[in-house]
């Protein structure tokens, strides 16, 4: 008797924390330092910063220029659709598929990393906050559930979030993309410049610099972030901690506090659910080294383990009060998969500029946010898209052909090519029951748990959009005086964005959504989920910094619900 | 081999650095023995002096390594063993016979048989018809020639002395200025990356 008790107290904790990655890293960090004995667990490996592997190597370093290898593309072959996840220098990043497997009815691109920090080490970067014309679109459309938030409830966590991480950009005033806490803005190129200009005097929209969570200024009160060398090599992660990822910035807050157990090497599979206490009181781990299974306890536990890593734990924890998945009264867990559909736009040659040039690596770009659907615009389409674009100085490696060769071909290369600009655009996709993943039961991964399968597609909504994605683009180009102006609109996976969200959506009612305006699952409140699971619409905005701001705010409600002895 | 040890045995071979076109001065007139000093994983031996070849035509040394230099051939090689599909290699190598058939068929012999001013004159024939070619008609399947330029340009530019001599490298930037006059942009060549 007195051994179980003992292994149950080292066992328990006041909170457990699912996930390392965006909104994992958040979790740790504030609700270590409101005091809580935190366990954080992690399904992949260690990685302690300052140690990413290739993040210092030159071109020369690699094989292969860099490039996959026909055994990288087997191994990796769903992680490889992206045309950039699987290189040299990232792929160690990126799940083996052949070990992590999952269906697709239709195609479907999931794209991660199983190891501490998640995305957060790889992700874009870019960080935008959400509006009141997306947090009251469904509402205003009459589409899928109203958030049951507005931006004045997120308002102060944005500005909480964007502090800590530091996100450098420009104060623009422009109403769908609200202005943040800024550090300074990164430059502008001299085209990039020149269509800002066009586009304000022709159109009367907008073109910015990225909003992008690299730090253009010191952040003293996060001692291993330095500042951003612009190197643009952020993906591999990087040693002078020039961005925010959690192995940089939250987890060291949360190991400083002395609060924090993190332990990687952890899959959670399911949630323990007491049907007596009406809580769930912790979470089953298999140990991903040694398959050992432990049980862990807890009196909050924060569901961050990325979107379909939360939702996959939801629907595989049944028990008699929650048959169809933890929380699933509302029969939308696995549901509303949503995305932002991008890899459509133009991109034009610019004539001029010839004795212009820029020097360093800019891991940023431009962004021209959402016109559509605003004010009087009334698209055949709902919500909107954004630009992210860039200007630069062609290589040679689109020059290929044209190149003469011998001693010429040298010389010719040495000078900087003809400028280019492009732009594509990221689009909403809206909120449908069709699209949803489910558990499959008769395919295991290698450690033998169930996968998921998933159906989901772009539908009307979408593909109208695209064409203005693709039309407005060349439009805009053109009115630049660029030209040679090539469109694309390529075929792709819902996923491909790598902004998957909603399957465990917040909402007002417990009949039609998962969480309540906490995070908190509506028929079990010491469970919260803040990571893109929740989101009741996508926005064409990148979601990030949301999942951030949300994390904060439940961390804060949470920690008050304890102290009032709510949970 | 990786290019650095080949750029080492290169250079340890030819007694230092011993460029291309003087060691065709010293060879004019002589049928060169085909023969190359970097042991091939794909190719044979013959197709290894071949690509060799072709791309120290492509890039030759001047007062900046060339392409065999800096290991080229050796890159394109591994590129081809391991990052070409199966189909993508077996129409490199028909591409690649197609061009040694024709330079047969003009000038009497294998290419690495020719003479080096024959081998230059055939791949600058070769070369200036392919990129009409693809003026008219860009969706046509490369021929090898431009296959073999690319491998080469790709090679050369990413490594050690392509990236740093002949465009320019900065490893850790530190600033991002966006609108500088060319000349204060570095040294005012390409930036490699």
């Amino acid at each position: 008797m007195n051994l179980n008790t003992d292994a149950e107290k080292k066992n328990t904790f006041d909170a457990i924390v699912v996930g390392t990655g965006i909104s994992g890293g958040w979790a740790a960090k504030e609700l270590t330092e409101k005091g809580l004995k935190t366990l954080v667990l992690e399904r992949g490996r260690m990685v302690e910063h300052p140690n990413y592997p290739t993040a210092t190597k030159d071109p020369w370093d690699f094989p292969y220029a860099g490039r996959a290898t026909q055994e990288d593309l087997k191994q990796q072959h769903k992680q490889a659709r992206t045309g950039y996840t699987v290189s040299q220098a990232t792929k160690h990043w990126f799940v083996n598929d052949l070990e992590n497997p999952y269906t697709e009815i239709n195609r479907f691109d999931w794209m991660r990393g199983y190891h501490v920090g998640g995305r957060s080490i790889m992700w874009g970067r870019q960080s935008y906050r959400l509006s009141d014309l997306d947090f009251e679109a469904n509402l205003r459309d009459g589409i899928a559930v109203d958030w049951p938030i507005r931006y004045k409830d997120l308002e102060p966590w944005y500005d909480y979030v964007e502090t800590f991480v530091g996100v450098s950009g420009s104060r623009d005033g422009i109403a769908q993309l609200p202005d943040g806490k800024f550090l300074p803005p990164m430059e502008l190129n001299c085209v990039e410049l020149d269509l800002k200009d066009k586009l304000k005097t022709k159109f009367n929209r907008a073109l910015t610099i990225g909003r992008t969570a690299n730090a253009t200024a010191p952040l003293p009160h996060s001692p291993l972030r330095g500042t951003c060398q612009y190197r643009n090599l952020c993906s591999r992660g990087c040693p002078y901690g020039g961005y925010f990822s959690s192995n940089a910035s939250t987890l060291p807050a949360a190991q400083k506090t002395g609060n924090m157990t993190l332990r990687p090497n952890s899959i959670v599979y399911e949630l323990v659910y007491d049907e007596k206490q009406g809580k769930a009181t912790g979470v089953k781990v298999l140990d991903a080294e040694t398959g050992e299974q432990t049980e862990f306890f807890a009196r909050v536990i924060f569901l961050c383990a990325s979107t379909f890593g939360s939702t996959f734990i939801m629907l595989n924890s049944i028990s008699n009060r929650f048959p169809n998945g933890f929380g699933n009264d509302s029969g939308e867990l696995g549901h509303n998969i949503m995305d932002h559909h991008l890899s459509a736009g133009a991109s034009a040659q610019v004539d001029g500029f010839e004795d212009k040039y820029y020097s360093g690596r800019r891991a940023n770009g431009f962004y021209i946010p959402r016109f559509r659907n605003i004010g009087n615009d009334k698209r055949d389409y709902i919500r909107g898209f954004g630009y992210q674009g860039g200007a630069s100085r062609q290589g040679w490696s689109n020059m290929v052909a044209e190149l003469s060769i011998g001693k010429g071909l040298e010389e010719a290369v040495s000078n900087p090519g003809g400028w280019t600009i492009g732009m594509v655009g990221f689009g909403e996709i809206l909120p449908y029951h069709e699209n949803y993943v489910k558990i499959n039961n008769d395919l295991k991964d290698k450690y033998g748990l169930p996968t998921l399968t998933f159906d989901a597609i772009l539908r009307e909504n979408e593909f109208k959009m695209r064409k203005d994605m693709v039309s407005d683009a060349a439009e805009m180009l053109d009115a630049a005086g660029y030209r040679n102006i090539a469109t694309f609109d390529n075929k792709i996976g819902v996923g491909l964005g790598i902004h998957e969200m909603g399957t465990a959506r917040m909402g007002r009612d417990p009949k039609t959504s998962v969480l309540n305006k906490w995070n908190q699952v509506h028929a079990c409140k010491n469970v919260f989920v803040t990571d893109g699971s929740a989101m009741t619409s996508a926005a064409c905005q990148n979601p990030s910094l949301t999942y951030m701001a949300l994390t904060a705010r439940a961390c804060d409600y949470a920690v008050s619900e304890m102290k009032k002895q709510n949970l | 081999m990786n290019r650095r040890e080949a750029l080492r045995r290169t250079a340890m071979i030819m007694g230092g650095a011993i460029s291309a076109p003087a060691m065709l001065g010293v060879l004019k007139g002589c049928k060169a023995e085909p023969t190359i000093n970097w042991q091939p994983e794909f190719f044979t031996r013959e197709q290894g002096a071949l690509i060799t070849e072709v791309a120290e035509i492509i890039i030759p040394a001047t007062d900046t390594p060339g392409a065999k230099e800096v290991g080229v051939p050796g890159f394109i090689d591994k590129m081809l063993k391991d990052v070409y599909s199966k189909q993508e290699q077996e129409n490199f190598l028909a591409a690649m016979k197609a061009f040694d058939d024709r330079a047969k068929e003009e000038r009497g012999d294998s290419f690495i048989d020719l003479g080096p001013e024959d081998q230059v004159a055939f791949v600058n024939k070769v070369h200036e018809e392919a990129v009409n070619a693809h003026k008219t008609d860009p969706s046509q399947p490369r021929p090898f020639i431009l296959m073999a330029k690319e491998l080469t340009m790709l090679g050369f530019f990413t490594s050690e002395p392509g990236a740093t001599q002949v465009l320019q490298y900065s490893p850790v930037p530190g600033a991002y200025k966006g609108c500088l006059p060319i000349e204060e942009a570095g040294n005012g060549k390409t930036w490699a990356t």
